[in-house]
């Protein structure tokens, strides 16, 4: 019965409304406290610094733009947003746990194999990674964040990222529907 | 008088421990939401399931009336927010390449690190790729450099670069906002419904 | 019954949200128009004026200044004319016209040093500080009786009639001595042959750091 339940409940999410209201009040909270929106991409971009300061030092002292992210004294893991990260992965680690959505598993639609999934899921991840460089941020630092305070720059980087989403949903149907 | 840690109010040392606390709780809204389910987040685009655009548009809506509110009480000074600069081309050309990322992957790098910590597996490739995208951009940085750069309007909000009254375009935008959550219930039904 | 009427209302519910969402963004657009003012609330700037502690005594002024305390910081606010022919040892000039300037403020809005802000008299400086305190400067005092007070009491101390009681006569000393630090020279000081030798005090080196102030940066 107790397994029953579990089960149902794993596709049960919160209604969007509420979940949206309380991130609104989370980011309303996060400029009151910090001044600052949220993020997520700014802490990968703080692990590949280190990766590479660490596999090549010359290397990233050379680069222009690794060598904006190197201080002297300081790691360029010790930042606000990699801190942040942190919690995002415990807070989704306890929330899936609460409703047991946690197990190792490739979510794809059926007509695809996992094979085909993964391959678009890098492909889609290099992009994103590129495009939230260019932006200077990504849906919840730019947009997200951005649109909070109506910054004009957050506004362009959304509807540019939905724009082009649902220019392009079409060539990708077969991986989702 | 808000913002608190930059006016000094709570010392900058708690700022690292309030950035977890908040990422918590971030992670946690955006997981019970269902974000970390790739094909639920993909259902924006193709009409089976909206709650990208709800859980979104809500929480801009919500940010931005309660900042402009604090604002208006004295609580917050919006002019000591960080307001996201304007590289215009970046922006276009950024978002264009992250909304074609989004599709493909069905992630975006808030949500693919909820999804890692459920476990998965997609989603821990997706934020490998996100990396190799960044190692990518700083390799090629150079040839980067003048979209990343150029055309610099500062860090701009509507109010400066269109001259509309901020509280005004919050109210128009919440009234869009209704409108896209009605459109989007109306295209629900129409779409076939897809189980996943 | 009631779970009927509770099930008509949750039939309308996002409806409700909406009304309420609308209601409140419409709230932003009707709400009066105010003119924010920068810095302090009137009510806290009166009462940071009235308290005494907003003035330093001359004599608390010497004996900080004989002992070389790093942590003052003296501001001048008369024109450069009066500051070149006279002013207290290492203090700054920023005349009044020019408080507001690039470089003032830096010595103004700090959080390092205690500033003293004088003037011949209080009337400058009071007004000095009364603006710099309107927009939040902290550590901020003004000299009693600026320059003037100081001459009468510091620089040329009164001497003390015999009847009065035996504490003035150990500020008299006090004062005296001061004065001597300060290069003034007595009769019977004199006698002792010593040529008058001014002690110039060294030259303090004032940097003042820009206060700390993180700024807001970016997400992603």
């Amino acid at each position: 019965m107790k397994k029953d339940l579990k089960q149902k409940s794993k596709h049960i999410y919160w209604n969007p409304y509420y979940g949206g209201f309380l991130l609104g009040i989370l980011i309303l909270f996060t400029f009151y406290l910090t001044g600052r929106g949220l993020g997520a991409s700014g802490a990968m971009k703080s692990s590949v610094v280190s990766i590479i300061e660490s596999v090549s030092p010359t290397h990233a002292e050379e680069s222009n733009y690794y060598s904006k992210f190197i201080t002297e004294d300081e790691s360029p893991m010790k930042n606000w947003l990699v801190f942040e990260t942190l919690g995002v992965l415990i807070g989704a680690f306890i929330s899936g746990g609460l409703s047991g959505r946690i197990g190792w598993r490739i979510q794809h639609s059926p007509k695809i194999t996992s094979k085909r999934r993964l391959v678009f899921a890098l492909g889609g991840g290099i992009l994103f990674g590129l495009g939230a460089q260019i932006a200077r941020g990504c849906t919840s630092g730019a947009a997200l964040s951005g649109m909070a305070v109506l910054s004009t720059g957050g506004f362009i980087t959304m509807l540019a990222i939905f724009g082009s989403a649902y220019a392009t949903a079409y060539f990708f149907r077969k991986n989702w529907i | 008088m808000g913002p608190l840690i930059p006016n000094g109010v709570i010392p900058i040392e708690w700022d690292n421990i309030i950035a977890i606390l908040i990422g918590i709780v971030f992670g946690f809204v955006l997981e019970a939401s269902g974000f970390s389910s790739s094909r639920k987040l993909a259902g924006v685009f193709y009409g089976y399931d909206f709650a990208v655009l709800k859980v979104f548009f809500t929480a801009a809506v919500v940010a931005v009336i309660g900042v402009y509110y604090m604002d208006y009480l004295g609580y917050l000074d919006i002019t000591q927010l960080y307001v996201h600069p304007l590289y215009l081309w970046g922006a276009i050309i950024g978002g264009i390449i992250m909304g074609v990322g989004f599709v493909a992957g069905g992630f975006c790098p808030g949500t693919s690190l909820c999804a890692v910590a459920i476990g998965k597996i997609d989603a821990i490739v997706y934020v490998g790729g996100i990396m190799v995208g960044i190692f990518i951009f700083s390799e090629l940085y150079p040839l980067f450099l003048p979209i990343y750069d150029g055309y610099f309007y500062g860090n701009v909000t509507l109010e400066d670069s269109l001259g509309i009254n901020p509280y005004w375009f919050v109210f128009i935008f919440s009234i869009i906002a209704i409108a896209a959550f009605v459109v989007s219930d109306m295209v629900r039904k129409k779409v076939k419904k897809i189980f996943y | 019954m009631v779970k009927k009427k509770i099930a008509k209302v949750l039939a309308f519910r996002y409806k409700i949200l909406a009304a309420i969402l609308i209601l409140l963004a419409g709230g932003l657009v009707l709400l009066p128009k105010y003119q924010k003012h920068e810095g302090i609330k009137p009510e806290e700037l009166l009462s940071n004026t009235i308290s005494p502690e907003r003035y330093m005594t001359t004599d608390r002024l010497a004996h900080i200044l004989i002992n070389q305390d790093p942590s003052f910081i003296l501001i001048d606010v008369r024109d450069e004319k009066s500051f070149a022919s006279y002013t207290l040892p290492n203090a700054i000039n920023i005349p009044l016209q020019k408080l507001f300037d690039e470089g003032s403020v830096s010595y103004l809005n700090q959080n390092q040093y205690d500033v003293v802000l004088f003037s011949n008299d209080n009337f400058y400086a009071d007004q000095a500080w009364i603006l710099c305190n309107r927009l939040g400067y902290k550590h901020l005092r003004v000299l009693k009786g600026g320059i003037n007070e100081w001459f009468t009491t510091i620089i040329n101390p009164v001497k003390p009639a015999e009847n009065m009681s035996a504490s003035d006569f150990e500020l008299y000393t006090t004062r005296k001595a001061a004065s001597m630090f300060f290069g003034v020279v007595y009769p019977e000081q004199v006698k002792a042959e010593t040529p008058k030798v001014v002690k110039v005090a060294p030259k303090k080196v004032i940097t003042i750091e820009k206060k700390k102030k993180a700024p807001a940066e970016g997400g992603c």
